[in-house]
């Protein structure tokens, strides 16, 4: 059943079992995979590899995981995601801001990783012009500057337009505060004002195209870190 | 309660003015009456001076009234010349009555100020004693013995305490002069036992006296005593009031103890407790999953696909269910070291639901769940990520304790300043007597079926509310099933004060 993607996964982490379990998991969806169990192997192995995706804990043996991702990313633009136990906001947001592409927390859905895996590959894949973005019943075509539920139009405000455009492209990764904020409004801090501003633009987002706002099944938030398009197949 | 030492001038002053009066009396008299009948009138002043004053005033006084009768009453007048021996022998009799009245006075005089001495100290006992029993602790023993030391000896007073030869300032009056030389003094007096510092033999150059509070045991604690003005203490008061200070400390530190081991022991129970319901509710998850997994590993190729997918699923299941647990265990930890960290700020209330409700959305499959949240709410101060604890907690439970069709309702309402948060079930309720302890670590409800869980997310989530400055409680409903209501502050409280 295996239909090769071609792609190699290095996999960081120092337990034996999760390597594996990750090794069987990313097979059999056809990625080859390489294993570190410590720091320094493992910026050995971005370096002569040169991985497509690398999934990164950061509990490591030998040095702390954002060390690893330091590393990388002063030679590398290659995807990284992280996979730890650590759950604090800070610690999301640390590794969000030093580059890492997303960040998912122990005990993790093994369908939520590969669900990851595949927005986080989709960006470095310049293959696709599409314009026209489906998840669940909400579609966004950017060509037409349309985004419907089913069939019905949806009306956005430029903002909103913007924003909802923004998840759509990140495919699924979390979009930061400081991103979005960066992006929309072009505004460097995280003031009271401007969370403000993106509170109300994310609830109004919802009332518009979410089912039930009171539970979104398509903009999810991340509290603390941002925002994320979820993908519903 | 000082004596003053020293002459005292007054009943000199008196004997005089008596003994004046008597001659100014006499001199009435004279020519009406023999002047050798004067002697007795002088003497009556004699006498009065023995019984009121003592000795040294009543030989004052027989000297002074002889002196007088002398030049007045004696020929020749107006002179201190004796001519007749007779009035030599006068003058030892007034002595002499002088003496033995002053004698028999002041044994009696010494018997009435004993018997109100005693009856003093008993009094200061009896009050000491009442005001100690009052107080078991050792702060409030220290608070005490410095009130009363200080009102008794009319003086500035401070408490120390002792362990092992180590010396520890309780309590002390804000002019007691405590610095590095005179808490050296008292270190000597608690290690060595004896009393030292001004007026004694040892250390005298100190501002202080200081006292041991000396038990069978040895020294337990030090009084320091201090007089602006130097002056002399009532030392046999200064004995009383350690003694009784002694023992009023001693039992304030066994009481001390005691309670000590007490929180020990009951910190040795809830561990117990603990680990008993740790084992017992990670165990439980542990088999469900064991068991599936072992039986698939086991009978994989022999077994019907549906099996195989129940299988997987029930552990699957029981596997979240453990991740919770451990959560559980976690932000409880967090709560209680008081190193849960909080960072609040406007969150959007619906999304904070939202949230929980996704985060629950397996355990919700089938559930019916209503939002009501009032127009208006919008943001609310609070940490996004702790209140998703605490509604993930408050809505498992709510699945947990109602029936499987029944409906689960979250409202917020503005109520005052706060927002007034509830989620309703339609279950089996608590018992009234339950309703507060359910927020207790480790209790749980008594069930009407085995219901898993450690009996930690109803005191996480008010540990949580209660850094929130907002309160949780539980409530029974008219129609049947429990609330857990919270109230929240709506606004951020200024931290700023008048600028």
């Amino acid at each position: 059943m295996e239909n090769k993607t071609g792609l190699n996964v290095l996999v960081v982490d120092d337990e034996r079992t999760i390597r594996s379990f990750l090794k069987a998991t990313l097979k059999s969806k056809g990625y080859s995979v390489s294993e570190a169990k410590d720091g320094a192997t493992a910026n050995e192995l971005a370096a002569s590899l040169n991985p497509d995706l690398v999934i990164l804990d950061l509990g490591l043996p030998d040095m702390d995981g954002l060390d690893v991702l330091k590393n990388i990313r002063k030679a590398s633009n290659m995807p990284v995601i992280i996979l730890s136990v650590r759950d604090d906001e800070s610690d999301k947001i640390g590794a969000l801001d030093l580059g890492a592409d997303d960040y998912l927390t122990k005990p993790f859905d093994a369908g939520e990783l590969l669900a990851r895996i595949r927005s986080v590959l989709r960006r470095i894949q310049p293959g696709t012009s599409d314009t026209v973005y489906k998840t669940g019943k909400l579609t966004m075509d950017t060509a037409r500057h349309q985004v419907t539920i089913g069939k019905e139009p949806v009306k956005l405000t430029p903002i909103e337009y913007e924003f909802l455009k923004m998840l759509v492209i990140s495919g699924g990764r979390v979009a930061t505060h400081k991103r979005i904020l960066k992006d929309i409004w072009n505004r460097d801090e995280e003031t009271d004002d401007s969370m403000h501003l993106l509170r109300v633009t994310v609830s109004n987002i919802r009332n518009k195209i979410e089912p039930d706002p009171n539970r979104p099944v398509y903009i999810t938030t991340e509290p603390g870190i941002g925002y994320r398009l979820s993908e519903e197949e | 309660m000082l004596r003053q030492r020293g002459i005292k001038v007054l009943p000199y002053i008196i004997s005089a003015v008596m003994v004046g009066t008597v001659t100014a009396l006499c001199l009435l008299l004279n020519g009406h009456i023999d002047p050798a009948n004067f002697a007795v009138i002088y003497i009556m002043a004699v006498v009065l001076s023995a019984v009121w004053w003592g000795m040294r005033p009543s030989i004052f006084t027989s000297i002074l009234g002889v002196l007088a009768f002398d030049f007045f009453f004696v020929h020749p007048l107006f002179t201190f010349a004796v001519s007749d021996l007779s009035y030599l022998y006068i003058f030892a009799g007034y002595l002499a009555v002088g003496i033995v009245v002053s004698l028999v006075a002041s044994g009696a005089r010494e018997q009435a100020r004993h018997a109100q001495e005693r009856e003093q100290r008993s009094l200061v006992l009896y009050r000491l004693s009442r005001e100690f029993a009052a107080s078991d602790s050792i702060v409030e023993v220290a608070a005490a013995i410095k009130k009363n030391t200080g009102e008794l000896l009319e003086c500035s007073t401070a408490i120390f305490t002792g362990r092992l030869n180590e010396l520890f300032l309780t309590d002390a009056d804000a002019d007691f002069p405590v610095d590095e030389h005179e808490r050296a003094v008292a270190t000597w007096v608690l290690v060595n036992g004896s009393a030292a510092g001004a007026l004694t033999r040892t250390l005298a150059a100190s501002k202080g006296l200081y006292v041991p509070l000396k038990t069978v045991q040895g020294t337990i604690g030090v009084i320091g005593l201090y007089k602006w003005d130097n002056g002399v203490y009532d030392m046999e008061m200064i004995e009383v009031l350690s003694g009784q200070s002694s023992v009023a400390l001693q039992r304030a530190i066994l009481a001390e103890n005691a309670r000590l081991e007490d929180r020990a022991k009951e910190n040795n129970r809830l561990q117990a407790v603990l680990l008993n319901s740790i084992s017992h509710d990670l165990r439980t998850p542990l088999v469900s999953i064991t068991g599936a997994l072992s039986t698939l590993k086991q009978d994989f190729d022999s077994m019907d696909a549906s099996v195989r997918s129940e299988m997987l699923e029930t552990a699957h299941e029981e596997s979240l269910h453990l991740n919770r647990l451990v959560g559980n265990l976690l932000d409880i930890t967090r709560v209680e070291s008081g190193t849960l960290k909080i960072n609040i700020k406007p969150c959007d209330l619906r999304d904070v639901i939202g949230s929980s409700l996704r985060v629950l959305k397996d355990r919700l499959e089938n559930r019916k769940t209503v939002v009501e949240i009032e127009d208006g709410i919008f943001e609310v101060p609070m940490d996004f990520a702790l209140m998703m604890r605490v509604f993930v907690n408050l809505i498992d439970n709510a699945v947990k304790y109602s029936a499987p069709e029944s409906i689960i309702k979250i409202s917020a309402e503005i109520s005052g300043e706060n927002v007034l948060i509830k989620v309703v079930d339609n279950g089996f309720g608590i018992p009234a007597q339950d309703l507060e302890r359910v927020f207790d670590k480790f209790y749980r409800a008594e069930k009407p079926r085995q219901v898993s869980g450690t009996g930690l997310g109803l005191s996480i989530c008010r540990g949580i509310v209660e850094a929130h400055h907002g309160k949780i409680w539980a409530a029974n409903n008219p129609s049947g099933g429990a609330s857990i209501c919270m109230e929240i502050p709506a606004y951020i409280k200024e931290e700023k004060h008048g600028k």
